[in-house]
Order: C-alpha cells, then structure tokens, then sequence
C-alpha cells in the first residue's frame, strides 16, 4: 500500500481522511487468544460463602493503603455503565495533626450498606430493599417515584438522583458480581487492595454504634452518630485522629432549593392557616375557597417534583414507617374534605338534591382542619427525621406552623378584614421572625451549636435572601397590617398587599429552610 | 423476582443497570455494552504505560477496563486510564482545520487551503529569515513513530533547524544527568525493582497520586522495606512511608551531598564496584569534605542526627533504590541533584541489582519515545548531531543526502522562546502541547506568541489556549485514534491502537505530515514512511547498535505477544558494529534477544561512556534564583493536584468522572500558622503575587505545607502566571518548583453564587 498511488480518482486527502476514519482491529485474533484467559475474580478480597444467619456482607477499608488514587471510583462507573455524570464512589480527604505530625488520608467511600437504612426507612414507595441473606441495600429502579426523600434521609450523601432519568440510582455492592464469586467493581479496581468485602455481624454492628461506652464516634470523626443508620463499612488501618476534618468541613455550600417543595409546604400550610380562620368566621366560603386553592396549586406544585408522579399512587406502601407516605396520605384525605366543606358551604344548589344535616359542615371543617393540622405536623417530621440539625422538630414545627398562623391571619384579613386578623397577623409575625432571629444570637453562633453551619451558609451564601426575608415578612406581617389598622390606606388594598408580601416572605423563608440546611455527609475533598 | 401490582422488581430502568458476563477474559461487564472482542491498548497519559483492554463493539471501542495480562499494570489503571475514552468525545475537538481571518477569527478551511497557507507562510519566513526562524515544539504526548516523522520530516524535509518538545519541562534534567553519568540517556530499572528492594527512597515524587500503579508496586514488596520520601510537603506518598524529610525547597542538594559525605565517613562504600565501574570518586570524596550533615542539616532544617541516620539505612549495605521525579527534575540545579543520587547508588553498589538503581520516573506517556527518537536535540536513536559518524550512518539508513542533516544541536525550548523574543523566530509549529498554559512565566510567554508571523498549533482540540492563539489550526486524532507505540519509564515499548473514528476530518499526526511532506514537497524523502509500522522498522535499524538497540523487536505483532518489550532488545542481524563504542568485551548485555519480561541495566557494571566507567558529577550548591525576601516572604510549590488531572487538563477536564475528582477552582494550600497570622479563614480568598503576576486562589489551611510555603497545583491555568524563568544550565529545564510570592487575603469574603 502506498499513500499516494496516482493512477486513482481519489485526492491525497480524500484517502488520507478515509483510511483515518477505518478501522481494523484484528478481531478474530484477539477474541480467541482473550477467551482463553480466565477473568481475574480476585475472589481473595472477598468471603468464600453467603454471610450466616444474622450476618451481612460490608465493605472494609484499609485506610492504610487508601491513598488517593481514586481508581475505584471511575472503575466503579465503567464497569457498571453509570450515566455519564454518575458516580456511585467517591474519595474525601482528611486532614489534621500538628505542624510536627501533619495528617493526610484520603477515604473512599460507597453506600455502606447500614443494618437500619435511613434511605429504605424513609422511602414512601418500598423502592428499597435490603436484601434478607447477603444485607446488601438495593434499589427497585422501576418502583422509584423520584420524591428523592432518600437523599435527604441517607447521612452519607449515597442516592444519587438522576435528573434525566427521574429516578435515584445507587451502589448496590455488585451483588450480581458476588453471586458468581465475582469481586465488586471497586475492589477489583482498586491497585492496592484497600477495599474488600467482609461479613459482619448485624446485632454487633447495631450495638458497638449504638451503645458506644465511650461516648466517642465509632465511625469517621465529622460523620454523623452512627447510631442513627448502623453502616456497616469498617475503616481499619492506623487510627483517624480524633481532631481530623474533612477538607471541606469548612466551606459552607447551600444545597438545592427544591422549588416544588417550598412552594408546596408554604401553601398547603397556608392552606390550613385560612381554614382554621374560616372557623371563626360567619360566612366561611370565600376563606374556604381561598384555602382550597391554595391547597390545590401547593399539591400540584408537589407533583413537579416527582421525577415519576404517575407512578405515585403507590406513596401508601410506606405508611409504617415513612413519614413521606405519612404525609401524602393525609394530604390527599385533607384536600378531599376541605373541598368538601366547601361545597357545604357554598349557597344550596340545583345539584344537592337535600340539605344535609346540621353537624355535617361542622364535622367536615373540624375533620379538614385535623386532617390539615396533621399534614403540617407530618410535613415537619419529614424534615425531623432527616436528623439534620436546621431541621430539628422544634425549628421545622415552629416555621411550618408560623406559616400557618401568618397566612391564616393574612388570608383572614383579605376575605374578612377585621382588627383581630391584623393583630394575629402582626403577632404571628413578631414571633416568627424572633425566632428565626435566634439563629444569629451569639449563643447559636458557638462551635458546640449543631445548627452553627446553616447559620454560616446564611451569612456568607445566602445574605441577601435573608435580608429579603425580613424585609417582606416584615412589611407584609407588620407595617400593612399597622397601616389597615391606622386606616391610611384602603382596607382592601392593605390587605391583599399585605397577603402577597407575607406570602413571598414566607416563601423566602423557606427557600433559605431548604438551601442553608447542611446535610450529614462523608469527608469531602477540597472544596471547589 | 416478579412484578406484582405494587411492586416493581424490574422494568426498562431496572435492565439498564444489568450487568452480564463479558467473555474475552473480562468478568461482569454493562450488558448493554458487552464487546465482540477485546484489543489491548497501552494508556496515553502517563509514563507508567498502563495496559487497557479496549472493549469493542462492531470494531469500535464502547468502554475499556485494566488488562490483567500486562506485566506493568497487573489489571489495574487510575482514574485517567479508566476515562480515556471520555476525552475522544468531547464537543470541542477541532473537527476541521482553522485559519485567522483578517477580522482575527479562526474560520473553518479545508485540509487544502490549511496546507497550503501553512506551506506558503513557512516557505516565505524561510526565505526572507533564513533558516533559523522557524521552530517547531513538540511533545512526549504521540507515539514513536510520529514523533520521529515530525523530526525528520521538520529537519531533513523542511530544513526548519529547531525542534524541541514539552519534554523539556519534564525529563530533561534525568536526561542530561544520565547522559552525562552513564554515557546514555538510559533509566536503568524494571518495575519489578519497587518490588525487590529493601530501602526505597522517594524523591520530590508524590508516587500514590501522579503515578498510583506503580504505588501499586511498592505494596507488592514482600521484605518490609523502608520508604523514605523527601519532599517539603506531607503529600499522600509522605503520609503512606515509613519515614518522611519535610527539607527546606531545593535545599535537596546538600541534603545528598551530606548522606554522600556521611557513608564515606562510615565507609559504607563499595570500594570493589568503584575501581572496577566507576571514575571521578576520588575528587567526589575531596568534594564532599565540607558538606558535612551539620552543614545540610542547617540548609534543610532537618536534624543532624536524622541525616546521619538515613546515611546509614543507605550505607547499610541493603538493596537500596532512588526514585526521583519532578521535584529533581523541575530545578535551576536538577541535573547535579539527580547526579547526587546517582553517585549515592554508584558509591554504595546499587546499580544493576536487583531492587536497585537511580531511577528517574517520567512524566509523559512517551517521553521516554521522545527522548530517543523525536530528533529534536538529539540526532535519531540517541545520536549526535555533532557528531560526523553518527550523521552519515543516519543518512546511510534513511538514504538521505548526508548534507540534508544538521550538524549542530537545536535550540531548546527556552531559546526557542527567547528567539521568538529578539525577533529571530518568526514561525513556530506547536504539536500536541500547550505551551501557553504549561511554559513557565506565562505572561511572558504569552506575549511573545502574538510576536510571530505564524503560529501554527496541531492538536485534538480547537479550545486549549495554544489553540486560542494560532494562526492555523490542524485538527488532529487523538490516543485511541491511531496506531503506534509508546516508550514508558521502565523502557517499554508498548502498543497503542486505533479503535475510535476521529471527529470530522480530523487526522492522525501521522498523516498530517505525509500530507505536509506532499505539500512541502519533500515526499520522496520518505517514501518508505508509509505507515505507523513501516517506520518502526526504521527506527528498529536506526536503534541496531546503540545502547537502546529494538532490533530484535520483530514487529507491532511481537509486541502484542510479547505484553511490551524493553529496550534494549537487539538482534545479532543488526549487529554489524558501526557504533562508535563497541560493546565491551566482557558484556553482558544481550547480543540476542532476551525475552526476560522484566529487565534491569548495568547487571555487569559496564557503562556506556567510552571507558565502561560511570562519571561522577558534583557541583557546589547554589541559592534559589528567586529566594524569598521581605517583600515575597512565601515560597511557591507547584505540582500534581491529583491523580484525576493531567497537566494543563485539555483532556482530563473533557470527563465528567475526573472532573468530580478534583477541585473545579484554582485553589492555594497555606499552613494553618501563616494563615493565622495572616487573617485568611478557610477558602477565603486569597491573592497571590509574584514579581512576574498575581492570581486568587481559595485557600485551603492545612499542616502539610510547611510555615512560609504555599502549594497550588500546576493544572490551574493562572499558576505559571507566577512561576520565575530560570533554568538548570546543563539541562535547560525550567525552575518551576520554587519562586519567590506574596500572600495576601483578597479583601472580600468569598461568596458562593445561588445555584
């Protein structure tokens, strides 16, 4: 073969751009003389039988040998055919020590597989599932609804969502490669043995993180209390100092707003607001038709954040033990019975046939309000049991039920605009924004304050949201309401000014609930 | 399980996560990407010369894994091997070739009108210039073959005179210290010397993260060795040793002079190996009389009695190996610093043996190729240009007119950009590097490509700021999209294959300078390079005897079957002496092949200079060209970030897996006392300024950079705004190590965008 013979058609170029675009591997050759080695299976870094009874599989890492390769977690990509952007691995970094002894150590890290998994515990469709012979937590693909209340539950950042997809994916320890006597991914890929796959005893692993005698971490300084999830991954090797830190335990990074979600809890919770106001009231229908709406636009809103909603019917399976599924249920019963009062309450039309007794309308409101109540109560918890500490059930119940109060007060002003509503509404307010304020007193401020992070997430990322924030809540829950009560402007007007205001302010304010949260994770590596 | 009403066990997400068995040697593989066939391609970014088995479906590579079957690798990668196909992908490759237009846009052109500007602008600067204005700089990035093609065809088809490549910055200095030591650029181990040796001692080498499969290695050492790093930062491979030495920057010079001068006063020295191998010791001895460990204790800030103690672990009579890469390398005085460990293995015997040596580590995937064959300050196959022998037994094997060869050296890379500077380089052809991120000083550098009256730059991608800067823009393929070979650390040759169809009308470099050859019209010159492996026949009769001898190596096939060959593996048909240094008579190196799969140097004790001898090499240690001062009272570090980046990132930033793996942001490592002191909190801000340019960085407190020195990480594009042009004088390699800077708290508190 020469390059340019001249006795053809084809240019120089044209050839060169041809033979540049074939391609000749020698496939027959390869393929036999490949087939005749065994894949490496590395069956030494892993147990030759099932876990026994009351046992599980778990990852061990050698920190020792864990030194910064990272090879685990493209391996882990490529032999899985993650999505491009996927990654089920990661590798934090470590470090501490003295200026005489300085520390150093990378730690990769996977789903640690925990005997009691936040992630599966929190799932509001069952789409988790802990396998009863090996303990390897796997996710159902095809049962996932993408509510990703998971990645909000699990405390080392584990389920990974993905947006095109709509549904979380995540490590499920190769369990097929185990089966066949085939190493994980990772441990295959890693050049220095540092991960292998042990068995463990779950009753032990439970009681060593939870009954901890010396009240230290059993796990990685800067985790969270292994208490909450039992992982069952062991770090060996030389010990972690106590005083280590993750390399980016000190940069404050807020997380995702989740827009659906804020929309969602401040206008169900303005919904129950308007409903309870409506009680007091003696024509409770424009309230109820105000609070009906705000409820049907705030469950819709829910929808949007679902990466598969048609698949949400489900959202009952895990009424024992998600407070998710909790919180769906008792939403999807409030909305019925709210729109239920409603239409008692509405004028007797051509299509009710009879008037219905006495009680019924009271019953129903009573029955919407509990319902409505309840859901805000379950709202909280969802946030509660994450475990983080902005999201503690005192400072969730406080914000959601203030939500409530406010907009109750601001909706009861617009339908009905009385002296009372106002001064609810200035009320509400003053404490709300007092106890928010709480979040910046000195005393809040100090190391031993577990909320300290969200406050410096506020301070440095979010500033100027939270200006905001007090700026609405407070013209729209004080000044307005101050100036209705004065008579400067007209009443309407002030009122429905001072419903929108209060309104965006709320929204606001939990925007920054969802975006100044700082989750429970594993060590990360240099911020960026 | 089966799907109930409830419960979904599976479905079309479920089933894109199967995973299946892969056959073809492999376990489990993605079900939807399980290959026909796999073919074993040695990796293109560094110098370790991983093997990957390249798994094919309908002849084109759908996903890759470590090959088990490799004796480097051993079935491991890093993350960048594990990724390499990530990069091929990406949607700023240049697909077609560019020229600047008049408004100083590149615009798409064809092959034709880039050839011909290309050729016509060359031509005209040569005529008008004379011969010495144009230059060429080239790369340890392409395989063999292709470098030895732009050499030639640059020098005896274009007449340009300077060639040099990015492996200047890199290998230089253990180039010129083997070179002048041995009498050849000639690493002298195996791999399997990190397994066999008793002391490894790491020299400004952060091994676990910038080459983790050979880390891999050292783990394998079954006879509990002591690793000894030296190096001023607590890096990752400080922490994994059995004992580390934080000295002072660059105070590295005495430190060894110290050792050298304690084991002679111990008498740890093998007096046999000395007299029968070596010469120049007795004025080494002379020299090192005052550089006493007292004295390198105070230069280092080391402990007297920890110098005297690691003097003693070497003098021990242990097999003790030296390990160095860029923190030797990349210094104004590297060359006598690398010649300091190789005089510390030659006074105490540790050459030739097992788990032995003075072993330079390089950096690029085929640099080591480059060294030997890119005919850029070396004549082909590590020859002379000088030389009159070695010009007529090139031109004699390439039948070329002897005239058409020059008979001085190139200029180097530095006095490539210095010429651009005076004025005397006009045009400059820049292959598969990034000089305009890499060189050091940037701003200088920068500046002066706008200086020329043609920058044509040749690489995969249109966006590297190289590219940014060129006049023509040739798109070229890139590692997976073509064949050839590779020459890793150990002296490996290794093959790479084409097993992905280039972008658009990208072409293989290889091409490229046929077609240049055609258009330059010089094609007749090399008829014979018709293709990748035709011209490693020529480089295997350019090798016959010189110390790097391939002409045993039967072909690309051997190679496959073989798993990589190292040099030298010489074949008695070749060995018709027309070398100008016989091999010795009591020689051992191999007249016929060895197929030995892992083999050292210097088992008999022979060098190559004239006399058999090694040379040993010594100089007074010098300051820093840029010592810090009252006004820049920090000195700069640079180096590798991690092991998920590659130098100036134009392919490791392309994946989305290694750009979760390290930080996105340019960022300083400062020692938690300074920043104490001076007010920076963490990821503060931070400005950096040097006396050449300044950039901000987050800081990053921590104890593992010293009090009054700070670390950034070479990728970051701002870094070598910094870095200090100075030079090791031997080597001509840059001083990026150590500059002189500020630090100041830039004055706002960073604030992170909403997002």
């Amino acid at each position: 073969m020469t390059v340019f013979p001249p006795e053809t058609d084809e240019t120089p170029i044209d050839r060169l751009l041809r033979r540049q675009q074939t391609l000749d591997t020698p496939v027959a050759r390869f393929s036999k003389e490949q087939a005749e080695l065994e894949a490496p299976r590395f069956r030494e870094l892993i147990p030759l039988t099932a876990p026994a009874p009351g046992r599980q599989y778990a990852f061990e890492v050698d920190l020792d040998k864990c030194t910064g390769c990272k090879a685990c977690v493209a391996a882990c990509h490529s032999l899985n055919g993650l999505d491009e952007e996927e990654t089920w691995r990661d590798v934090g970094l470590l470090h501490g020590g003295t200026a005489r002894e300085p520390y150093l150590q990378t730690v990769t890290t996977a789903c640690h597989h925990c005997t009691d998994p936040a992630c599966l515990n929190g799932c509001p469709v069952n789409a988790y599932e802990k396998d009863p012979a090996t303990g390897i937590v796997s996710h159902l693909d095809d049962q996932c609804i993408g509510c990703q209340y998971c990645v909000l539950k699990c405390p080392y950042e584990v389920p990974k969502y993905s947006k095109s997809l709509g549904i979380v994916r995540k490590c499920d320890m190769c369990h097929g490669r185990l089966a066949e006597g085939e190493a994980p991914a990772c441990v295959q890929a890693c050049p220095n043995e540092a991960i292998r796959i042990t068995t463990v005893d779950t009753a032990e692993e439970a009681a060593r993180h939870r009954n901890s005698a010396s009240g230290g971490s059993t796990f990685l300084p800067g985790t969270v209390d292994p208490g909450y999830t039992v992982p069952t991954t062991r770090y060996t090797g030389r010990p972690v100092p106590a005083d280590a830190r993750a390399a980016d335990a000190d940069t404050p990074r807020p997380e995702h707003a989740h827009w659906p979600l804020v929309l969602m809890l401040v206008l169900t919770q303005g919904s129950v607001g308007v409903l309870a106001a409506a009680l007091a009231m003696v024509d409770p229908l424009p309230a109820l038709a105000l609070s009906a709406g705000l409820c049907l636009v705030g469950l819709k809103a829910s929808l949007f954040h679902l990466g598969k909603p048609f698949k949400a019917w489900r959202a009952f399976l895990g009424l024992t033990h998600s407070w998710l599924s909790r919180e769906i249920i008792v939403f999807g019963a409030y909305f019925p019975l709210l729109l239920g009062a409603l239409l008692l309450a509405s004028p007797p039309a051509a299509w009710i046939p009879f008037a219905p007794p006495g009680f019924v309308f009271p019953a129903t409101m009573g029955a919407a309000l509990a319902a409505g109540l309840a859901g805000v109560f379950c709202s909280a918890m969802i946030y509660h049991d994450t475990r983080r500490p902005f999201w503690k059930l005192h400072r969730s119940a406080a914000k959601f039920f203030g939500t409530a109060w406010i907009l109750g007060a601001a909706g009861a002003l617009v339908v009905a605009p009385s002296l009372p509503a106002a001064l609810l509404l200035i009320a509400g307010t003053l404490a709300k924004l007092a106890c928010e304020a709480r979040h910046f007193h000195p005393d809040a401020l100090g190391p031993d304050k577990p909320a300290v992070g969200s406050t410096r997430v506020i301070l440095c990322c979010l500033l100027r949201v939270h200006a905001n924030r007090l700026l609405l809540g407070a013209a729209g829950g004080i000044l307005l309401p101050l100036l209705f009560l004065a008579g400067a402007v007209p009443a309407a007007v002030a009122a429905v000014l001072a419903f929108g205001l209060c309104l965006s302010a709320e929204t606001t304010e939990r925007y920054l609930y969802l975006r100044a949260v700082v989750p429970f994770k594993m060590p990360g590596g240099i911020a960026s | 399980m089966k799907n109930t009403l409830l419960r979904s066990w599976t479905g079309p997400l479920t089933e894109r996560l199967v995973r299946a068995p892969g056959e073809h040697g492999l376990g489990q593989v993605p079900a939807a990407l399980k290959p026909d066939t796999v073919v074993p391609s040695v990796c293109g970014f560094c110098s370790t010369g991983c093997s990957l088995s390249v798994h094919l479906k309908d002849g084109e590579a759908v996903n890759l894994s470590a090959n088990p079957g490799y004796p480097v690798n051993l079935g491991m990668a890093c993350p960048k091997g594990w990724e390499a196909l990530a990069p091929l992908a990406a949607p700023d490759r240049a697909t077609t070739p560019l020229l600047r237009k008049d408004d100083s846009t590149l615009a798409p052109v064809d092959w034709d009108t880039a050839m011909r500007h290309f050729v016509d602008r060359f031509k005209t600067i040569q005529r008008e210039h004379g011969p010495d204005a144009l230059a060429w700089l080239g790369t340890g990035q392409i395989p063999t073959e292709e470098l030895a093609f732009l050499g030639a065809l640059a020098k005896f088809g274009m007449g340009i005179r300077h060639g040099d490549g990015n492996t200047r910055q890199c290998m230089a200095t253990a180039v010129t210290a083997y070179k002048q030591s041995f009498g050849f650029d000639a690493p002298p181990y195996t791999y399997a010397d990190f397994e066999e040796s008793d002391v490894l001692v790491f020299v400004g080498s952060n091994l676990c993260i910038a080459h983790p499969i050979l880390w891999q290695r050292v783990l394998r050492n079954k006879r509990s060795p002591e690793i000894v790093v030296i190096d001023p930062r607590t890096t990752e491979t400080a922490m994994a040793a059995t004992s580390h030495f934080a000295i002072r920057p660059k105070s590295d010079l005495s430190f060894f002079y110290a050792l050298a001068h304690q084991i002679l006063r111990d008498g740890s020295i093998d007096r046999e190996f000395l007299a029968r191998s070596t010469t120049g010791f007795d004025e080494f001895a002379a020299f090192l009389a005052p550089h006493t460990p007292a004295r390198a204790a105070e230069a280092s800030g080391i402990p007297e009695e920890r110098i005297i103690e690691l003097a003693r672990l070497i003098g021990s009579g242990k097999r003790v190996s030296f390990w160095w890469t860029m923190g030797v390398n990349q210094s104004y005085e590297g060359t006598r610093v690398a010649q300091a460990l190789i005089n510390l293995a030659l006074m105490t015997g540790n050459i030739g043996k097992p788990g032995t040596g003075a072993n330079s580590i390089t950096g690029q995937c085929n640099a080591m190729g480059s060294r030997l064959f890119s005919n850029t300050t070396g004549l082909l196959g590590g020859r002379d240009f000088t030389n009159p022998a070695h010009r007529a037994e090139v031109a004699r094997i390439l039948e070329l007119p002897a005239d058409t060869i020059p008979d001085e050296n190139s200029l180097g890379y530095d006095q490539i950009i210095d010429g651009i500077e005076a004025g005397r380089i006009k045009g400059l052809w820049i292959v598969a590097t990034n000089s305009a991120h890499s060189w050091i000083q940037q701003n200088r550098c920068n500046g002066l490509l706008d200086k020329l009256d043609c920058l044509v730059v040749q690489d995969m991608y249109a966006s590297t700021e190289t590219a940014q800067a060129a006049d023509i823009v040739l798109p070229a393929a890139g590692w997976g999209e073509k064949d050839g070979t590779f020459i890793n650390s150990e002296r490996r040759i290794g093959r790479i294959r084409k097993v992905r169809r280039a972008p658009g009308q990208a072409l293989a470099d290889f091409h490229i300078f046929q077609l240049l050859a055609r258009y330059w019209g010089c094609a007749d010159r090399f008829a014979r390079w018709e293709s990748p492996e035709a011209v490693f026949h020529i480089l295997r009769e350019l090798s016959a005897g010189q110390p790097c001898d391939i002409s045993g190596i039967e072909g690309y096939d051997h190679l496959d079957t073989a798993g990589g060959i190292q040099w030298p593996y010489a074949n008695s048909k070749f060995r018709i002496s027309n070398s100008e240094s016989p091999p010795p008579p009591n020689s051992t190196t191999p007249q016929l092949p060895d197929s030995t799969t892992e083999r050292r140097l210097f088992a008999d004790g022979r060098f190559h200079h004239a006399d058999g001898r090694a040379r040993f090499l010594f100089d007074e240690p010098r300051p820093l060209p840029e010592a810090p001062c009252a006004d820049f009272p920090f000195t700069l570090l640079t180096g590798r970030g991690t092991s998920a980046q590659w130098h100036t990132q134009t392919r490791t930033a392309k994946s989305d897996v290694l750009r979760k793996l390290y930080p996105q942001n340019i960022y300083v490592e400062i020692n938690l006392t300074d920043a104490v002191a001076l007010g920076i909190r963490a990821n503060d801000p931070v400005t950096i300024r040097s006396r050449r340019g300044e950039l901000t960085a987050a800081a990053h407190l921590c104890h593992t950079v010293q009090p009054g020195q700070i670390f950034i990480p070479m990728h970051y594009r701002e870094t070598n705004r910094l870095t200090h042009s100075s030079f090791d004088p031997h080597s001509r390699q840059p001083n990026y190590k150590a500059c002189a800077v500020q630090v100041l708290p830039a004055a706002r508190y960073r604030t992170h965008s909403a997002g």
